[in-house]
Formats: structure tokens, sequence, C-alpha cells
């Protein structure tokens, strides 16, 4: 039971990964990876909309109509990111208003309701909370591994809450594209092309 | 002429200076998911300009008539809009059915996706709600100023897609190094022309 669950969230990671293998929830990783700070809070906010929605889900799929079972998830879903952005703008409104339309547009992130329809609303609630959880993990990594490169090119330093822990020291002269709207797709691309290089190579 | 001026620059920059997916990342999913062919990313395209000016138009009539005189607007706008949204796709895919089938074979398959495209959730709050996106006005859009601003933003859209699977037809007969095989070189693709995007900031002043 548990080698199972352990299965269930490793393969968010790794193999089954929502960004690079899945292609999905795309929009949301390009545009807040210009900070890792940012990456961080967006992350967390959607593994916890995925996590509760997917246990809400698998909770009532028995009672689920088939026919409107996508409003219903909707709903669920809804909810949970009104939750988020609730709390955002009262205790953080600093990073709440830097991602911005990004936390209510997790409603339409394709990774919550694909998990919702391809795997809560089939299986058992402690594997959906396990699948859930790895899906959120794996959308971190991948989040912060952007934002962490993005924002070392791009600003020649890491910042985190106003304390800067990472720099390269004021000779570097940061290109500033990383930071800016082409560096997310080519960041994002050269990342997969890495990803896939080493995958071949598992598989020799 | 100064409200033909207006409109110009509403629909110039939603239309290519503010692009909705080189420029502002929203609809990235069925961008690299659709753009295989220009055949189909032109239905797609007709698709998602026919959803989100309605879904705009919808939700701008009910945050102005609905959700603002009942207070509910802050905490119910996220739930009423996607499903507002919704609806309006199933409603809008059995009317096509019934009317014209030929277009409803052309862009039928479409259709359900654009239920969880993020382009049409983010224009639809964009025109209702005021102040939701800092990058355009604080102030909140008239009924007219919204339609034409969702249009452009689905023109946008099209023309970001069809270029995109115009560059990827033209790329099946190229030599791709092996590692940089499928979605990677698309990505790379994607940051050439966001770049050639962003050489339009600035145009007429804006």
């Amino acid at each position: 039971m548990i080698r199972k669950l352990w299965s269930e969230l490793v393969k968010g990671l790794t193999l089954e990964n929502p960004l690079m293998v899945l292609m999905i929830g795309l929009c949301s990783a390009l545009a807040v990876s210009t900070r890792a700070e940012n990456t961080i809070f967006m992350g967390l906010a959607a593994t916890f909309v995925l996590v509760s929605s997917n246990f809400i889900i698998s909770l009532i799929k028995k009672v689920t109509p088939n026919e409107i079972r996508i409003p219903i998830f909707i709903v669920v879903i809804a909810s949970f990111v009104t939750i988020v952005d609730l709390v955002l703008r009262a205790y953080f409104p600093v990073v709440y208003s830097r991602l911005g339309v990004w936390i209510p547009l997790i409603v339409v992130n394709c990774i919550i309701l694909g998990r919702a329809e391809a795997f809560a609303s089939k299986r058992g609630v402690l594997e959906s909370i396990a699948d859930g959880l790895g899906m959120g993990l794996g959308y971190i990594w991948i989040l912060f591994t952007m934002g962490f490169v993005r924002e070392l090119l791009g600003t020649g330093k890491i910042v985190f809450f106003d304390r800067t822990i990472l720099s390269f020291g004021p000779s570097f002269e940061p290109p500033v594209i990383f930071i800016l709207f082409p560096g997310a797709f080519l960041t994002f691309g050269l990342l997969m092309a890495f990803v896939n290089f080493v995958n071949r190579r598992i598989k020799k | 002429m100064s409200a033909f001026r207006h409109y110009f620059l509403l629909f110039v920059g939603a239309f290519i200076v503010q692009n909705i997916v080189f420029i502002r990342f929203i609809g990235l999913c069925p961008f690299f998911g659709v753009s295989t062919q220009v055949e189909t990313s032109i239905g797609m395209s007709l698709a998602v300009t026919f959803v989100m000016t309605l879904a705009s138009a919808a939700s701008w009539i009910v945050w102005n008539y609905a959700l603002v005189p009942l207070g509910v607007g802050e905490f119910l706008y996220i739930p009423v809009f996607i499903l507002v949204i919704a609806s309006l796709v199933q409603f809008v895919e059995m009317f096509i059915r019934k009317v014209s089938p030929p277009l409803y074979k052309a862009m039928g398959i479409y259709l359900p996706l654009i239920t969880t495209n993020c382009a049409v959730l983010a224009t639809a709050t964009e025109v209702s709600k005021p102040g939701f996106l800092k990058l355009n006005m604080p102030y909140g859009y008239s009924f007219i100023e919204g339609v034409v601003y969702s249009v452009s933003v689905a023109m946008g859209f099209g023309l970001a897609i069809v270029i995109m699977a115009a560059i990827r037809d033209r790329m099946k007969v190229s030599p791709v190094p092996e590692w940089l095989k499928g979605y990677p070189i698309v990505f790379i693709v994607a940051a050439l022309a966001s770049l050639a995007f962003m050489g339009f900031a600035g145009l007429f002043g804006m």
C-alpha cells in the first residue's frame, strides 16, 4: 500500500512530470518564473488547490453524475482557488500583486482539471492525495529551477525576501533577456532539451 | 475621428503590442498543442474568437447587472465567470451542431477544449472586472470597448498560432539537432517570435 502511494507520488516528479512530459500548465510556469521567490508561492498555491480538489473529487466520485462531471469539478476547483485568492490577498499583498492574474487563472490550469478527470474521478482518496501532491511537487521543482536560472542570469543575483543570497558580483553584466518574455521560452526549451537528453542517456 | 482613434489603438494594443501569447503568456497550452498544422490552427483561432467574444460580452453583463448590484463580485467572480464560459461553450456547441453541421465538423473538436483555455477566462475577467490587470487601464471597459478588445485579443491569439503552425510546417523538413527534436525546438522558435513581438513595444506611444 505504502509502495503504491509512493509510486503515485514519484511519477509526478519524473516520468509524468506535468510540465516537462505532459506539457500542461505551461502558461503560469512561464509567466511567474521571473523570480525564484515568486515560483515558491505560485507552486504552493497550485499544489494546495491540486491536493484539495483531488481529495474532494475522489470523495464525491460515487455521487457525481457522469454527464455533468466537468461543471462539478470546475466548481470544486473554483472554490479552492477563491480561498487561495482571498488568503493571499489578505496576508501576502506584495506577493499577490506580483503574481497578479495567475492566481485566479489556477482555475483553468490544465494540470488541475486534467488530474481531476484522469485520476481523482476514478481512484481512491489516499491515492488521489498522493497523486496531487506528486504533481504539485513536480510543478514546483520545474518552476523553481526556471525561476532560479532566469533570475540568476537575468539580474545577476538571487533575492529572497529582500535578502541577497547569491550574487555574481558587480562586474557581471546580466543579460536582461532572461527575465523578459523571450527568456521564458528559451529557458524552458533548453531545460526540456536537457531533460530529454538525460532521459535518453538513462534509457540507453 | 477621436473615437475611431481610440478603438484603433485598443485594437492594435491587444492585437500585437500586448500579444496574448508572445507577450502575456496566456493560452499557451492550445498554442503549443494545436499549432501543428496551419489548417487546424485556423479552425482553432476561429473557435476561440467566437467563444471569447461571446464570453466577454456575457461576463460583462453578469458582472455589471448581477454581481455588482448584489455586492458579491469580489469573492464570487471566479466560479461565476468560469460557469458562464463552460455553459456558453456547451450552448454554442449545441447551437452550431443544429444550425450548421459543416461548421460544427470544422470546429467541433476544439470547442470543448476552449473551456479550459485560460485566454478566455483572462479576457472575460479583464473586460468585466475593473483593475484586474495592471497592464491595461485601471478603469473598467464599456460594453463596446470590451467587445472590440476581446475580438482583438482573440485575433492576436489567431495570429500567433498561425505563425507558429507555418513555422512548424517548414521545420518538419529541416535538420534539427537530435536533442532539440520535438518540443524544445518549438520553444526556442517561440522565443525568437516573442523577441520579434517585443519590437512592437512603444508603437504609437503605447
